[in-house]
């Protein structure tokens, strides 16, 4: 084998069921070099202060019991974490929106708004420990 | 008297000719008896067969020689078997009536075949002299069964039959069955009819049958229709509900039989089965199959969003892979990797595209459709999938209209299967696809295509599950060729939405198929229905063009060569997307790209710099305000920059959505990469630039008139129309000379091979060594250049980019791959000999030109 072929397979952790490894592949090919990824990096790193930012949003929108705000919130966070491939992160987003604007996951209705809060608050949870979970596996990648 | 004592018994013909002196009248007699329709006998006195008549021979099944002379009783014991008691009856009556001297008649005597016989004895006898005996025999059912034994007199066993039914009849408890009288009043009523509806026989009979229905039914007046049904068919069957005595229904099945008794008619037999279990069981069925079907829809459409994330994950994985450096066997492989998941992605599309017809919840658009450029489109993508073996070849009948209203999208799905599928079972000979008008009405063409190959054909056997889904026609074929079984069913039922219908045939000429299809294409009536699209800017060519991946890595050189002269706005408001795009951006080479972070600082910007940006990248929700308003607003504000919506949900329709509010095209997100390479490719590369205005367009055409009576066409073209940067140097530098001669070579088709680009009107130059289709096939018949010009539809500007689209499909493919693809009488060009096809009208691919002559010019034909 030659040296050109060992470049393009570049280590690729395994982040499991948290990470779509074909999106975030995309993102760090984007990289000038597998060494310095001074692209992807503070990429993932803006992202996680993006989305503490926003938990902290929810947990407001949560106590004022704002569901068009946390479904709004839902949908922010859900673009960029679909964009890194993110998709733990995206499907309780995406649990978060869809209740927030009154539709059960399956886009049926959801009338009873003290279930949907009840689910809200259940998916802010995972998403919370998920993106604290995956946050780990991204520090030990990048080392930061 | 005993027979058995009369030893010294004459012989059987002594006895019988002593009953006649004269020989004449003995042989008239002998006749009759022979010839009498009863089974008749004779015996001697001594019980001997002396004579049988043929019609006894015939109904006992025995030759004359087998009886004559016999004696009766073994005779009768050997025929019939009877019983000793049976025997006695026989001879009872016998000796009865000779020592009577009158007739009598034997009871039955039961046979082994079912039947009994009886005889009638009618003892002969001259003086005191018993001259014979004659048996007349009757046969009639077996007499065990008679229920009322006669006292030795004739015995009637029908009667006893019709008592055995009536106790049966009685008896029955499932099934209420009764008689009424010739006006429908009720004349019996057995038990199961009183179990069922709960009147007993006194106080039921002798009321009309039509107590038993509802007011519905009588309101119909179902009673009576059906006694005259029933009078007039002889029978009547029905379903429906009946009611009890006590008012409850129940879900019965009726038959009414006319009853006649001697031809006179004395009344219905009607017979009520209860299939209240039947019918809730049915029902029940029902229900749950339709929520399973609703579940599976519900399911697939679910479903489907949930595959094609990873399935797009993983293509784009191998799209980067293909981008990199690959030995050829890795190249290879990797090349398996991203068809097979194209495959599945398409297998995919197609459930979803079956269970949205399925539920009925597909939507068919209504829209400009330029017929010739989406058959010319389609022909070239599958053109190249060709082996050199097989030719296309393109009829497009002379008057067939250049653009109808209708749904381009769904006429292209069904071609492109046909075709697809065609392209895919012929390995060598011919595909000719052609397309004429079937039926032209007042506001409507029906267009009828037809797609012959000459590829393996379909068994008879086969023909007939052509279009039922998931079918494939063998076993062997399944395993050899790949494919849902969905193809043809999705195209029937689209065919049917487009008011049409499609059917195969065997080609007549040689092995293969002939499938074909009509579809309904409204007529278009005002200028103002071309103005209302034109604002819209819908691509008309409708799918997504797929191109093998080398040729993406071709596109994406291109690109990259382009970009740096081509200045983007991306329209996203997460911080996180941005810094994504901008990278993915940034990787493809282009530089100067700018950002609005809503709908309302895009609007801002590209109004207030209407020509500053080549392309849009416009995302649908972000706050303020959302990409589809300010698309619309942009739009509203005149300004025709290209705009690319990018949507998370990536279903079918979405893209149709995302024109509604006036942009150009869309790309799922998350964004993949190769996407977005197609996506610029087609917007920045194939589309003409949107800045370009009516009027400059109308001067290049003059400069290009006055060019083209000198030299030097095909550069001047080339500059007109495409942006040089995007275009690989060796690319149109044609001749004039050729270009003067395809425009004025019309007439001399078969001789000079001359494909250009596009039917719908190619206004570019073109490298046309791919152009599967010679000129003549597909470019109208334009004679008089001049007039063209003069007449220049106000759509110029919208139907060059569709033109160019077909155009710099062109560009790729004509710079690797040598054309494969002839019509007959043809010879294709050599690769890499640019020919340059001038303008001979303004780019049109709408096919409309305002001007009233060129409205009916011919889209072009082969004869």
């Amino acid at each position: 084998m030659s040296r050109l072929d060992d470049d393009v397979i570049y280590d690729m952790p395994d982040f499991g069921d948290h990470v779509d490894n074909g999106i975030f592949s995309q993102i760090l090919e984007m990289d000038e070099s597998d060494s310095d990824r001074d692209f992807s990096m503070p990429l993932v790193s803006n992202f996680f202060e993006q989305a503490s930012e926003t938990f902290i949003k929810m947990d407001k929108a949560l106590v004022d019991v704002d569901l068009r705000n946390l479904s709004d919130l839902g949908h922010f966070l859900k673009g960029s974490s679909a964009t890194l491939g993110f998709n733990k992160i995206r499907d309780s987003c995406q649990i978060i929106q869809q209740y927030g604007n009154g539709f059960n996951i399956d886009g049926s209705q959801q009338v009873d708004e003290d279930t949907s809060i009840k689910k809200i608050q259940e998916a802010i949870t995972k998403v919370k420990l998920d993106t604290a979970e995956l946050e780990k596996l991204m520090r030990k990648f990048f080392g930061y | 008297m005993h027979p058995s004592s009369d030893a010294l018994d004459p012989s059987p013909i002594s006895a019988s000719a002593s009953t006649s002196d004269h020989p004449a009248a003995r042989s008239d007699f002998d006749q009759i008896f022979d010839l009498c329709p009863l089974p008749l006998l004779t015996l001697s006195p001594s019980w001997r067969i002396t004579k049988a008549s043929q019609r006894f021979l015939a109904d006992w099944n025995l030759t004359s020689e087998a009886c004559l002379g016999q004696e009766f009783l073994p005779f009768v014991q050997n025929q019939l078997s009877p019983s000793p008691v049976h025997v006695g009856y026989l001879t009872t009556a016998i000796d009865d009536a000779i020592a009577a001297r009158a007739e009598r008649t034997s009871k039955p005597i039961d046979t082994r075949r079912l039947s009994s016989w009886r005889a009638r004895v009618i003892p002969v006898f001259k003086g005191d002299e018993l001259l014979a005996t004659m048996l007349e025999w009757h046969q009639g059912p077996l007499s065990e069964l008679n229920l009322s034994e006669g006292d030795g007199e004739v015995v009637r066993p029908e009667l006893s039959i019709d008592e055995a039914f009536r106790i049966l009849v009685q008896a029955v408890k499932d099934y209420a069955i009764f008689l009424l009288d010739t006006k429908g009043r009720i004349a019996t009523w057995n038990t199961g009819a009183q179990l069922l509806k709960g009147y007993r026989q006194e106080e039921i009979v002798g009321k009309h049958f039509s107590i038993f229905y509802g007011k519905d039914d009588l309101d119909a007046k179902k009673p009576e229709m059906e006694l005259e049904i029933c009078m007039r068919d002889g029978r009547v069957e029905d379903e429906g509900w009946r009611y009890r005595k006590d008012g409850t229904r129940f879900w019965a099945n009726v038959v009414i039989t006319a009853v006649y008794k001697d031809g006179v008619h004395v009344g219905f037999g009607k017979v009520t089965r209860d299939l209240t279990e039947r019918k809730s069981a049915e029902s029940r069925l029902i229900a749950a199959y339709e929520e399973s079907e609703k579940l599976k829809s519900d399911f697939l459409a679910n479903m489907s969003h949930e595959i094609r994330t990873p399935m797009h994950g993983m293509l784009s994985a191998c799209a980067l892979l293909l981008d990199t450096h690959l030995t050829k066997g890795q190249r290879d492989i990797v090349g398996i990797m991203d068809e097979s998941g194209q495959v599945l992605l398409s297998v995919i599309n197609d459930i979803l595209d079956y269970s949205k017809l399925a539920s009925g919840s597909f939507s068919i658009h209504s829209d400009l459709v330029g017929i010739t450029s989406i058959v010319t489109s389609v022909v070239r993508s599958v053109q190249t999938t060709l082996p050199p073996t097989v030719h296309f070849e393109l009829f497009l009948a002379p008057d067939l209209p250049k653009s109808v209203q209708g749904d381009p999208l769904r006429y292209r799905q069904i071609l492109q299967n046909i075709v697809g599928n065609a392209a895919k079972f012929t390995e060598k000979g011919n595909i000719r696809v052609g397309v004429s008008v079937e039926k032209d009405d007042h506001d409507s063409y029906t267009v009828l295509t037809e797609v012959t190959d000459t590829g393996i054909g379909i068994p008879e056997t086969a023909s007939a599950g052509l279009f039922t889904p998931f079918t494939q026609f063998d076993a062997t074929t399944t395993k050899r060729y790949k494919g849902t079984g969905l193809g043809l069913s999705i195209a029937k039922s689209l065919t049917e939405l487009m008011g049409g219908r499609i059917g195969y045939r065997p080609n007549p000429e040689r092995h293969g198929s002939i499938f074909w299809f009509t579809a309904k294409f409204k007529k278009i009536k005002s200028l103002q229905q071309i103005q209302d699209w034109k604002s819209r800017s819908i691509d008309k060519t409708g799918t997504i063009l797929s191109l093998p991946d080398t040729q993406v890595v071709e596109l994406q050189n291109h690109l990259h060569k382009a970009a740096n002269l081509k200045s983007l706005l991306l329209v996203e408001d997460n911080v996180i997307n941005q810094k994504v795009m901008l990278g993915l951006l940034r990787s493809l080479g282009f530089k100067n790209t700018a950002l609005a972070s809503n709908g309302a600082e895009a609007v801002k910007m590209v109004t207030s710099k209407p020509a500053a940006y080549d392309l849009v990248l416009m995302d649908i929700s972000m706050p303020v305000m959302d990409g589809n308003e300010a698309s619309k607003r942009i739009r509203e504000a005149g300004i025709n920059v290209p705009i690319v919506a990018m949507t998370a949900y990536a279903l079918k329709g979405d893209k149709e959505r995302c024109l509604e509010y006036g942009m150009n095209d869309y790309i799922p997100k998350p964004v993949d990469k190769k996407h977005l390479i197609r996506t610029l490719s087609r917007w920045l590369l194939r589309m003409k630039d949107y800045r370009r205005s009516f009027d400059e367009e109308m001067m290049s055409l003059r400069r290009y008139e006055q060019i083209n009576a000198t030299h030097g066409v095909a550069e001047r073209l080339h500059k007109l129309s495409l942006d040089e940067s995007a275009l690989p140097r060796s690319f149109g530098s044609g001749t004039g000379d050729q270009a003067s001669k395809q425009s004025a070579g019309q007439g001399d088709s078969e001789k000079e091979s001359t494909p250009t680009a596009d039917a719908g009107g190619c206004s570019e130059t073109t490298n046309c060594t791919t152009s599967a289709v010679p000129a003549e096939d597909i470019t109208p018949t334009l004679s008089s250049k001049s007039n063209k010009t003069a007449e220049i539809s106000p759509k110029a500007q919208f139907d060059g980019q569709i033109a160019g689209d077909e155009l710099s499909e062109g560009i790729i493919q004509g710079s690797q791959t040598p054309a494969c693809f002839s019509t007959t009488g043809s010879v294709p060009s050599p690769t890499h000999t640019n020919v340059t096809t001038p303008l001979d009208k303004v780019p049109d691919p709408l096919g409309i030109s305002l001007g009233d002559n060129d409205a009916d010019i011919p889209a072009g034909s082969q004869s």
